[in-house]
């Protein structure tokens, strides 16, 4: 009997559950997107995943917003003007910005947030990159923001574009670190109505946003743990969009006629690159702990030109993305648009040249066990291959390098390592041959351009070892060019010589796959180089299809 | 007197295999390679001095344990240092405390996260447990008492192909099926519920629940199917059944009173068990349906190496474990009172 009433209780709930779910759905505009991830904080000096600045993009306002062709616009300010040597910035505030709660956010809360950012050592990006360069914030009472840097730098937009403006009035007597920052109050065009770790964020238009009131009334993201049941859920409408999907299901979807997918370079791209230990034994950082035992053909340009020769770009797209990428250059994606050198072309995909390259540089197989030979015969051309466990892709692409580069009498030895284990042998040790790794990139070039300098060598930034006197000289003019067109002809000179050199193998820029309903919402942004359909840019556009 | 003791004598040796896992728990998670602050990522931004502010909120900067030179080549510990400064001292005294850390990722205490997954956890593998055992032990004595027919083999035949579904298989099949029939496929709850009134916010979980909870009820139904049936056979067949038959007891008293009890002690095994690793969640349902619960939390953790989280979680599973076997061994000196302990 109990049982029976037991079971009579559940349908009747869920009977109304579904009439419940049905109604709602009708009268406000509610965008559902369905992801992968799901932010663990929402303290934005204590965030590191991408889907925690997914999230502060659309709640905080910052002082630059970042457009999708990579270029900056000015958001809060109503102008910026540096001083002759270019330290000293001022930031005029516009006039009748609001917080979400009602209070006014004026040039006090920029300066308490900027100085805030700077001062806690504990925030791993905003304070650890973001304000290297701050000397001092002042708020002048003309609501303006005076900056003082310690040097001029030519990037002052992507320092600041993250720093998101928290309200003064909530985070003074806060702990910065341990504040949990639940009700999230900001100033951008969406405020936060209700966060469940792990399961949703649910975010409410702030119509009275000064810039990009958004047109819809609603954006809930919710937490897929699982990439085959997101597929599932925006094929069934049970979301609207989706921002990411596994490579596998692409073909399948695109036959979907209420699901558009779409492609391009990501909002974040981060490259991934074939690693090449060159380092110089003179340059070797013995007191850091470098061991520099990498095989000596290396160091050779020749022994790596003939591998970039024997390396099928596409082969690897196609078999490790399904085609989903470009093939690459430089640690510089074409993620980064303006600043990403276009004119580059790649070395041909072509065995019998890489061959021919390698026979005249003396690398012959003497003792004819298919592998080739140093010059003067004292080691095979085998060489150690390590990558990071954690990554389903890499030990792929060493399985194809390996194929590829026996056809030209060179030897792999593929061991998979811990992430803890690589960065050991890697850098600045030098104890290895070759690596597969990736990096995670910035707005601006700098920091990965960083990567190629001989100064970044006994940092363990370096993980190449590479090392050229004209490419450090470049590399410190472009940190003090203020003029935006000359830093970019020396940022795309210096993609030019490190291409030239073969410093790295760069496999591929992957690109973004992502999928609306088209019978939903309308307005996304489809048509730039970069795909990020989550960004604040398409959010405040898209509105429901009539 | 025998019994108290018995009682006494199994806590005991509970309580002591649970101080030897939080001991073992420790020294686990500091010998495996794992850098908070570099942990997974590579990135140029990321500068010593941040890294270093990482080390000193997780306490990471202080040494592992007082002396333990001797110990080479692990190489953790330092003699000159006061032993309640380090992290052995500072984890048992916050463990006592209740205080499980820090979580690398999401800067929230450990006890706080878990006891969260915990309860949705509870709900749904609860719900499932009741279920399997319910539907088990019906067609288990089904089996048994119409043993060598066609209504036996059908369920045990069925039993079989249940039990030996793969669990994250039968997961994405379910899903896909679900997900078709309108079905919510992922999450505990739909967004914006929660203004909605509470009876409904309940129908929506339930709503929520019906697809992991039917996978994983399909699962452990066919185990529970077999061992119900297969015991309780066996108990049909012994020598006291046929005398209360012939005495002339009713079938359906002699399965209550004289088969029902003995047969229930393998299948209170296997609950006890199953029940003590249901805390851990079933980490495939869990994972395929989204479902915020331990499983998914510890298989986040894993993947992510927040070892805060999987500490406290190993500690958790291990407690439960350890208390749902004890549990069956109280259990079974009460259903079978021959059961006792020299």
């Amino acid at each position: 009997m109990k049982q029976k009433f037991l079971f009579v209780f559940l349908l009747f709930a869920l009977v109304l559950s579904a009439c419940g779910t049905g109604q709602s759905a009708s009268t406000p505009a509610v965008v559902r997107i369905g992801w992968g991830g799901g932010p663990d904080t929402l303290n934005p000096g204590m965030a590191i995943l991408a889907v925690e600045y997914t999230i502060f993009e659309l709640v905080y306002d910052s002082m630059y917003d970042l457009n999708l062709d990579g270029s900056f616009t000015l958001s809060i300010a109503e102008s910026a003007t540096a001083s002759d040597d270019g330290t000293v910035w001022t930031f005029k505030i516009k006039e009748g910005l609001k917080f979400h709660d009602g209070e006014d956010l004026t040039a006090e809360d920029v300066a308490f947030t900027y100085n805030l950012y700077k001062d806690t050592p504990e925030y791993p990006y905003l304070n650890g990159y973001y304000t290297t360069y701050f000397d001092s914030i002042e708020a002048t009472g003309n609501n303006e923001v005076v900056l003082t840097l310690t040097e001029a730098i030519p990037n002052i937009e992507s320092q600041l574009v993250y720093l998101y403006i928290l309200p003064k009035h909530i985070w003074e007597t806060a702990s910065p670190t341990e504040f949990d920052n639940v009700t999230m109050i900001g100033s951008g065009p969406f405020k936060l109505a209700e966060y469940v770790p792990d399961e949703f964020v649910r975010l409410a238009a702030n119509k009275e946003h000064f810039a990009t009131p958004p047109k819809v009334d609603e954006v809930i993201f919710q937490t897929f743990d699982n990439p085959d049941a997101l597929v599932q859920a925006i094929k069934t409408g049970q979301v609207d969009m989706i921002s990411s999907l596994p490579g596998t299901a692409v073909e399948g979807l695109k036959s979907e006629s209420a699901v558009t997918v779409v492609t391009g370079a990501p909002f974040s791209p981060g490259p991934e690159d074939i690693i090449f230990n060159q380092i110089d034994p003179e340059n070797c950082p013995v007191d850091e702990g470098g061991l520099c035992t990498g095989h000596p053909a290396l160091r050779d340009r020749n022994v790596r030109l003939a591998l970039a020769h024997a390396t099928d770009k596409q082969k690897i797209i196609d078999v490790v993305l399904f085609g989903l990428g470009t093939p690459g250059f430089t640690l510089i994606p074409d993620g980064l648009g303006v600043w990403f050198n276009n004119t580059l072309t790649d070395y041909e995909f072509d065995t019998a040249k890489a061959n021919q390259i390698l026979d005249d540089a003396g690398y012959l197989d003497t003792d004819g066990d298919g592998v080739r030979e140093m010059p003067d015969g004292s080691r095979a051309l085998s060489f150690r291959i390590n990558w990071d466990s954690d990554n389903s892709d890499y030990p792929r692409i060493a399985e194809l390098l390996k194929e590829m580069w026996a056809e030209i009498g060179v030897a792999l030895e593929p061991q998979a390592f811990d992430a803890d284990a690589l960065t050991a042998i890697c850098c600045p040790t030098f104890d290895f041959d070759i690596m597969i790794w990736g990096w995670v990139s910035d707005p601006d070039p700098s920091a990965l351009l960083y990567v190629y300098t001989t100064d970044a060598i006994p940092y363990g930034s370096s993980e190449t070892g590479y090392s050229n006197p004209v490419y450090d000289e470049l590399y410190n003019q472009q940190q003090v060019t203020l003029n935006f067109e000359e830093r970019k002809e020396i940022v795309w000179e210096m993609q030019r010589i490190t291409h030239e050199d073969v410093v790295y193998i760069i496999p591929y820029y992957a690109q973004a796959v992502q999928a609306f309903r088209n019978d939903r919402f309308t307005g996304w942004i489809i048509d730039q180089s970069k795909i990020e359909l989550t960004d604040v840019t398409s959010l405040v556009l898209i509105e429901p299809v009539r | 007197m025998n019994r108290s003791r018995a009682i006494l004598n199994k806590t005991a040796w509970a309580v002591f295999t649970i101080l030897f896992v939080i001991v073992l728990n420790f020294f686990l998670f500091r010998i495996l390679p794992g850098d908070p602050a570099r942990a997974g990522m590579k990135d140029p931004r990321l500068k010593q001095e941040a890294i270093e502010a990482l080390q000193v909120r997780f306490g990471l900067d202080k040494p592992v344990i007082n002396c333990f030179d001797s110990l080479n080549p692990i190489k953790i510990g330092n003699c000159n240092v006061n032993p309640l400064e380090t992290q052995f001292f500072i984890y048992i005294g916050n463990l006592f405390k209740g205080d499980l850390g820090i979580s690398y990722d999401t800067n929230r205490p450990v006890s706080e996260m878990l006891s969260e997954r915990l309860w949705n956890t509870i709900l749904l593998i609860g719900a499932g447990q009741i279920l399997s055992i319910i539907l088990g032990m019906v067609f288990g004595i089904l089996g048994a008492w119409k043993a060598r027919t066609l209504v036996d083999y059908g369920s045990t035949g069925i039993s079989l192909l249940f039990w030996s579904l793969p669990t994250f298989w039968l997961g994405i099949v379910l899903l896909f099926w679900g997900s078709a029939n309108g079905f919510p496929i992922a999450g505990k709850a739909t967004p914006g519920m929660s203004s909605y009134p509470l009876f409904q916010q309940w129908g929506d979980v339930l709503w929520h629940m019906f697809l992991p909870t039917l996978t994983y009820t399909i699962i452990f139904m066919g185990e529970y199917t077999l061992i119900m049936r297969s015991s309780l056979v066996d108990v049909l067949s012994e020598d006291y059944i046929l005398t209360a038959k012939a005495k002339g007891v009713s079938a359906f008293q002699i399965l209550k009173d004289h088969a029902l009890r003995n047969a229930m002690l393998p299948l209170v095994t296997v609950i006890a068990i199953n029940l003590g690793f249901t805390v851990a969640g079933a980490i495939q349902i869990e994972s395929v349906f989204s479902w915020p619960g331990l499983g998914s939390a510890v298989f986040e953790a894993v993947e992510r190496r927040d070892y805060p989280v999987l500490q406290g979680a190993f500690i958790l599973i291990a407690v439960s474990v350890i208390l749902a076997n004890l549990l069956a061994d109280l259990t079974y000196t009460y259903l079978d009172p021959r059961v006792q302990v020299e």
